[in-house]
């Protein structure tokens, strides 16, 4: 493993298996289908797609808090898969997790201060007072005020609880972040100020980030490079410029079009590519390319074969037959 | 159509009057599309709930007036404004996971809906609402109509909810943040249908979002709010190309973009100010850069033409707080 | 939906064998008890005893002994009472069970009308004078023990005002109603009344508060929007959906009853039912009764609990599916 690879998943799959809905039957759902990454040090890796699509399942996969059902994640050098709880220990240091919803991931019943002090002695760094300093230093760093940390995560707002869970994620000094739609849940002008923070946080703490997102501006606005997930799979994944001008996924090309523009300048609207229907169940994935149902370009071998995820340009993954945009 | 003036709802509580509306006023005209945007608690949605009489709250006041095709339905009756209400305005809202009764199949609410404002039988209003479905884009709408909510995806439940809206032929379409709880290709396919529905029945929309691209995609005119009030109301493409009120210029300018480069959000300091302890003056004053000595003194909404808005910076500061911010930002 | 039903029925029977084992477990085969002496009786011999642990099998293993309980108890009926040898298990239960149902029967429907009807009432009414009145009664039913209530009852029916008011009350007991119907019923009015106050409390306060809940919900703000009356949106939308709890606590508390938790009132009351039976066979350690007793029990809650599922799917489309 290279030195600038921080995390990489090789071929992850996680499955679910449920009851199904005949007597006696199973279904397994397939949330994560064969991914492969690599996330670099330093870098923001953005991965972007759906409801339902297996993203938040790959961010729980991938620091283990899921056990895959197969496939390997390295990590700083080390196999992560098939570690046990005891030895997984020294990496979850390693590894912080940003949840979405700020109302539900603080424990409501502990002050702000112990949430943050909370990984830090479970870990035993350091003396209680050694701790209670770096709370406070913790909290001046995401702008907070340290007199409120005797205060319960109620008496916050949206915006400052979320900067309350970023302070945990950096209670330990991680070099990676993952970041579950950690603004999804948050008003645009309090969305751009943990936004920004997050920006300052990783150029001063020289973190890497798995950025994980619906929102398409937002993936856009934070990520080094973006990966675009549909129905469990990777179908594109590129440097973020390039990928949002010139999109190879027919997936990934509609998914741009379709997003709301503020028309504030003359330049002329991407066309809109309407795709129609929904997300197939992950227990019953069509054959060949998962998206070929709704794809506007699919041909005979798109519902046989399945496109392997291959790197078409520098820097540039694809699984389509018919990638777009090429000539370009 | 509709016209509201001087709308204002506050709420008694223990720690003194909410005032979740203060002081609305807007108009919307026949086929027009308007959109409200603003945060979480800006008091876009109450207004148009209390409107209709779907604030059920003992401690609510409103006041104000609210004119619907030069009839005031502010203080109808119960009995009267149900008539209102299904009838000549239809409602989305914004979660249609739990916007239908679970309980009931979709075709079962639909000829509720038909058969509370017309007295067709059973059987046409069912023949409606399998007619509505297909128009809505469900397949099969035969089969479909005798299907529970729980069986049909997010979408195609709003799609659920738009059929019910437009079966009574309402003239007016209020929808609730309609696409916030749906995916960006659902949310494409049902603005889209929206604006063709639109069409062919001819209905106002007012149209409530947290979402400028939203309003940019949808709306003829745009009313901004903020703490109840109204900060800027205009035409939709001045106010996104040539917004006057310093907190639409934020609000502009914190959306991350699919469209453009990397930049630094413009953000607003601090949290929205609490309804319970909204300032005497300009509500946005306290976290506004570009705040004055007048502005202790609550702005009126004024301007040029059609696009108004409430702040005391005249059009000369504004020019030149916009070239300065351009030139050091990068921005738009 | 059928297939529900059926999957729903093989975990009711599943469930029915583990307890059957666990009673056994728990009654014959606890270290330190000779079951022997248990099932022959007080006063036997040893040679009864001999007979005993032959015909039970008791030097056999236990799962062998579990299988012979079973036979004598349900194939045989030829298990016997410890205390009154000869009086057979299985009788006594069949001959209690029918007081029990009618007891329980009858105050189900009382509790379920008077309870319901609160709850909406109440609900309709809210902020008004009639809901925290409703509300008070409810709880004053629910915190009245039931054996104090029914003995309040029997003294002013029985004794107090037997001569005047309450002359047409019977004196207590149970008439069959296949003898006399109309004895039967006045036989268990005062009863049914008397077990029906707790139940119809707690139900009209809990419904009240699902009923509060549901008008809050999304989809009653639809219903509104769609113009519907308050009226009809209460009983169509928010009662039908709040139903559902309803049901899942009237299958409990109805299973439980059924299975011998009227005790307290069949005892006050004076009935010979299953609660009856279950409270004798205590005082006296009566282990082949308070066997059957207890097996009893256990098959009318988890049958109470099956149609209870049943019930619930076809009043809520989404438990079909899972």
């Amino acid at each position: 493993m290279s030195d600038d690879v921080l995390l990489r998943a090789t071929d992850i799959v996680k499955s679910f298996t449920s009851r199904g809905k005949k007597l006696g039957a199973r279904s397994v759902a397939t949330a994560v289908n064969g991914v492969s990454l690599e996330v670099r040090r330093g870098e923001t890796l953005g991965i972007v797609g759906e409801s339902g699509c297996g993203k938040s399942t790959l961010a729980r996969c991938l620091v283990q808090l899921l056990p895959v059902t197969s496939g390997t994640v390295e990590f700083n050098g080390a196999t992560l898969t098939g570690l046990s709880r005891r030895q997984m220990r020294p990496h979850r240091r390693e590894m912080q997790l940003v949840f979405q919803d700020p109302y539900a991931s603080l424990n409501p019943r502990r002050t702000v201060g112990d949430i943050v002090a909370d990984p830090m002695r479970i870990n035993k760094v350091g003396t209680e007072a050694e701790i209670g300093e770096r709370v406070r230093e913790l909290f001046a760093t995401v702008g907070l005020d340290p007199a409120s940390l005797r205060r319960y995560p109620h008496e916050f707002s949206g915006g400052q609880r979320q900067r309350i869970g970023i302070a945990r994620s950096l209670s330990l000094n991680p070099s990676l972040v993952v970041a579950d739609e950690p603004v999804s849940a948050l008003d645009v002008s309090v969305q751009a100020q943990v936004l920004n923070l997050m920006a300052d946080l990783q150029e001063t703490f020289k973190l890497t980030y798995l950025f994980i997102a619906h929102d398409l501006g937002v993936v856009r606005h934070v990520s080094d490079r973006v990966g675009v997930m549909y129905l469990g799979e990777i179908v594109e994944l590129g440097e973020a410029e390039v990928l949002y001008e010139k999109p190879l996924h027919p997936y990934t090309e509609a998914l741009l079009s379709v997003v709301p523009e503020l028309n504030d300048t003359d330049a002329p609207r991407r066309e809109r590519i309407l795709i129609s229907g929904d997300v197939p169940d992950p227990s019953d994935r069509p054959t060949g390319c998962a998206f070929h149902p709704r794809c506007p370009v699919a041909t005979a071998v798109c519902r046989t074969d399945k496109p392997a995820f291959v790197e078409l340009r520098t820097g540039r993954f694809v699984a389509c037959h018919h990638p777009r945009n090429l000539d370009a | 159509m509709l016209s509201v003036r001087d709308l204002r709802v506050s709420f008694a509580t223990r720690q003194g009057a909410l005032r979740a509306v203060d002081g609305l006023s807007f108009d919307v005209g026949s086929k027009e599309v308007l959109g409200i945007v603003g945060e979480s608690g800006s008091g876009k949605s109450v207004a148009m709930y209390s409107m209709l009489g779907l604030v059920r709250d003992s401690n609510v006041t409103i006041s104000g007036s609210v004119k619907f095709e030069g009839r005031e339905i502010l203080g109808l009756s119960d009995r009267e404004m149900q008539s209102v209400r299904g009838g000549d305005i239809g409602m989305i809202f914004q979660d249609p996971m739990t916007a239908l009764t679970p309980v009931y199949t979709v075709g079962w609410q639909i000829v509720e809906q038909i058969r509370a404002h017309t007295d067709m039988t059973k059987q046409q209003a069912r023949e409606r609402a399998i007619g509505l479905l297909g128009e809505v884009g469900i397949p099969d709408p035969k089969s479909r109509v005798d299907h529970y909510p729980h069986e049909f995806s997010g979408g195609m439940r709003q799609r659920v909810v738009i059929a019910m809206a437009l079966s009574c032929n309402p003239k007016l379409l209020i929808a609730d943040e309609p696409t916030t709880a749906l995916d960006v290709t659902t949310q494409a396919q049902i603005l889209d249908l929206m604006l063709k529905m639109q069409e062919s029945y001819g209905s106002s929309i007012v149209i409530i979002t947290h979402d400028m691209g939203v309003i940019a995609e949808m709306a003829h005119r745009v009313v901004v709010m903020y703490a109840g009030r109204p900060a800027e109301i205009g035409p939709e493409v001045d106010v996104v190309r040539y917004p006057r009120h310093p907190y639409t210029w934020g609000l502009l300018g914190a959306v991350p973009r699919v469209d453009s480069k990397n930049r630094r959000l413009v953000t607003i300091p601090g949290t929205s100010v609490s309804p319970l302890d909204v300032p005497e003056g300009c509500a946005f004053g306290p976290r506004c850069e570009h705040r004055m000595e007048i502005c202790d003194e609550r702005p009126v909404l004024h301007g040029p033409g059609d696009h108004l808005d409430a702040c005391w910076l005249s059009d000369a500061q504004r020019l030149a707080i916009r070239s300065a911010r351009s030139v050091a930002g990068g921005a738009s | 939906m059928r297939s529900f039903i059926i999957r729903r029925l093989i975990s009711a029977v599943l469930v029915l064998f583990a307890i059957s084992v666990m009673v056994f477990l728990i009654f014959f085969a606890t270290p330190g008890v000779d079951p022997a002496a248990r099932i022959a009786g007080r006063s036997a011999t040893p040679q009864i005893l001999e007979q005993v642990r032959a015909a039970f099998g008791l030097n056999r293993p236990i799962p062998i002994r579990y299988l012979l309980m079973m036979e004598h108890l349900f194939i045989k009926h030829d298990l016997t009472s410890y205390v009154n040898v000869g009086d057979r298990v299985l009788p006594q239960i069949l001959q209690a069970a029918p007081v029990t149902l009618s007891l329980v029967i009858g105050a189900a429907v009382i509790w379920l009308i008077v309870g319901v009807l609160g709850g909406v009432v109440a609900a309709a009414n809210r902020g008004k004078f009639i809901d925290p009145l409703i509300m008070f009664v409810g709880i004053a039913a629910v915190s009245v023990p039931a054996y104090w209530l029914g003995e309040v009852v029997n003294y002013f029916t029985q004794s107090k005002f037997h001569s005047s008011i309450f002359s047409w009350v019977p004196s207590s007991g149970y008439v069959s109603p296949t003898t006399n119907p109309w004895q039967w019923a006045l036989h268990l009015l005062f009863p049914w009344l008397t077990l029906a106050a707790l139940y119809a409390g707690i139900y009209a306060r809990v419904l009240r508060a699902e009923l509060v809940n549901a008008m809050n919900e999304d989809y009653v703000r639809t219903a509104r929007a769609k113009g519907l009356s308050e009226r009809r949106i209460l009983l169509r939308h928010a009662l039908r959906c709040s139903l559902i709890s309803i049901v899942s606590l009237f299958g409990l508390d109805f299973g439980a009853l059924i299975g011998g938790a009227a005790l307290l009132t069949e005892v006050v009351m004076g009935l010979p039912g299953i609660g009856m039976l279950t409270y004798n066979a205590l005082q006296n350690l009566d282990l082949p009764v308070l066997m059957g007793c207890v097996m009893y029990g256990a098959f009318f809650i988890v049958l109470a609990n099956a149609v209870v599922d049943v019930l619930y799917a076809w009043l809520d489309p989404r438990v079909r599916l899972a």
